[in-house]
């Protein structure tokens, strides 16, 4: 199920930025490359054991149906539906990340001002969007159920990352 | 009418002595409902106080520490840093060049915060060995922070709590970020003009570049980089209260000095800069500042560039 195998991928990357944003803001020392690898580390781990959220939830709707390779097909089609618009976002904040790092500073703060900024605050938007894909390539509502699961579990990887380990100044 | 920054009014210093005097919760609220901010009211209505209703100073202190922290995010996003060394080097390079004196200079950060800038500019040496770094600020909690921070990172700078114009050394060059619209009416002049009669030679000074975009801007991005509320109010206020391209370049001229502005709205594109400064040089400076920043120098303009815009 490869669709899959790239969510789960995606997912990762993601709690590992969820981690990085976590601790962002907390910490005003100048030499902190240490802590943001271990707040993404962090970040990591907590996204690893939130996806198992989704993961079970699959699993559940495979052993209770009574006809699991209808179910698998309709959960492989859900998961392409997913995997569109949140490709698409990943694409776009890997494009920005690129033009922060690697272009002069004008350029990277058009990055920050435009792309960066915005699209952090457009990952519930996203994932609304990965849901809907879902449903329109035939997921139907089990395909929605593991979508809505995923998303909320990737979503609140950064909260509690924060909140364990960053809810105070470093 | 125009917004209050809360900031500005849960803290408060005898400006002779620099004590810390007392502020009321009461008389903050009072302050934000006259000018109809009613969410400001609220978010300083839950700040803790004393039986008399004064603001906890501790709790006040922890708050700002804690919301300059997460300001400084904004600058490393914005990069901040590069964006003061692109001007400032040039300048340094202008001041050595004109001096033929071998050092030190001094750069003195007005209304510091937790210095970052002056940390960001000890960690990397980007000015030159020769240049000291010192960040000042009334605040004097901030002020132990920036230290603690420095010290932290094994910086070579320093951080002193006061007047930036009553240091007991005089500065080569004041800067600040951030600064300039808490000054407001004569206060932005007589801003100006402590440092046109200081020795010393020119300053730098960064504020939120006035544009319609500023105030959407500076609302997404404190919303998905602040957490604090009091932050996100006083992010958007910042961009409502900055003063424009003209306002800034009047005031800067005092006598003594050169104004002039790097990346003006009318030769900048907006989305690259949220930030831009205001320049003031002695006139001597001038030429050879525009000979170092070299293609650079046609961003920086001076009264004459609105005078020829409004005929």
């Amino acid at each position: 199920m490869r669709p899959a195998a790239l969510l789960a991928l995606l997912g990762l990357v993601d709690a590992a930025f969820s981690g990085f944003r976590a601790y962002a803001g907390r910490d005003a020392r100048i030499r902190k490359q240490r802590a943001i690898a271990r707040a993404a580390l962090r970040g990591l781990a907590v996204g690893a054991v939130a996806l198992l959220a989704p993961v079970l939830a699959a699993s559940c709707l495979l052993l209770a149906t009574p006809d699991p390779a209808r179910t698998y097909a309709a959960l492989t089609a859900g998961a392409i539906g997913y995997l569109l618009p949140l490709a698409g976002y990943a694409v776009v904040v890997l494009l920005s990340l690129a033009a922060y790092f690697w272009l002069p500073f004008r350029a990277g703060t058009l990055a920050m001002v435009v792309g960066l900024g915005p699209l952090t605050l457009l990952r519930p938007l996203a994932v609304a969007a990965a849901c809907t894909g879902a449903v329109l390539n035939g997921g139907g509502g089990r395909s929605l159920l593991v979508g809505v699961v995923a998303g909320a579990a990737v979503l609140c990887v950064g909260p509690a990352v924060h909140r364990r380990w960053y809810s105070t100044v470093q | 009418m125009l917004q209050l920054e809360i900031s500005d009014l849960i803290t408060a210093v005898d400006p002779h002595t620099g004590h810390r005097l007392p502020v009321r919760r009461s008389e903050v609220i009072r302050q934000l409902r006259a000018t109809g901010d009613e969410r400001a009211a609220r978010i300083v209505a839950r700040l803790p106080t004393d039986e008399d209703g004064v603001l906890d100073p501790d709790a006040v202190d922890r708050l700002l520490v804690l919301v300059h922290t997460e300001l400084q995010r904004l600058s490393e996003e914005l990069r901040m840093g590069e964006r003061l060394v692109h001007v400032l080097g040039p300048l340094f390079t202008a001041i050595r060049a004109t001096t033929g004196q071998a050092g030190p200079y001094r750069l003195v950060d007005v209304g510091c915060g937790l210095g970052y800038l002056v940390r960001r500019l000890a960690a990397t040496e980007a000015l030159g060995k020769d240049v000291e770094l010192v960040g000042v600020d009334l605040d004097a909690a901030l002020v132990g922070e920036a230290d603690r921070l420095a010290r932290a990172d094994g910086l070579d700078c320093r951080f002193v709590h006061g007047n930036a114009f009553a240091l007991p050394e005089a500065a080569t060059v004041y800067v600040s970020t951030g600064v300039l619209h808490h000054f407001r009416g004569p206060a932005l002049e007589e801003f100006f003009q402590a440092q046109a009669a200081s020795p010393a030679l020119a300053f730098c000074h960064f504020d939120i570049a006035t544009n319609r975009l500023a105030p959407v801007g500076a609302w997404v991005f404190h919303r998905a980089r602040m957490r604090h509320p009091l932050g996100r109010h006083d992010g958007v206020v910042s961009a409502l209260r900055a003063h424009g391209d003209e306002t800034l370049l009047r005031a800067a001229s005092a006598p003594g000095i050169r104004a002039l502005l790097y990346e003006p709205r009318s030769v900048a594109n907006p989305f690259c800069t949220a930030l831009r400064p205001v320049v003031g040089v002695r006139p001597h400076l001038e030429a050879p500042l525009r000979r170092a920043l070299g293609r650079a120098a046609r961003r920086l303009v001076g009264p004459e560039h609105f005078a020829v815009g409004t005929r």
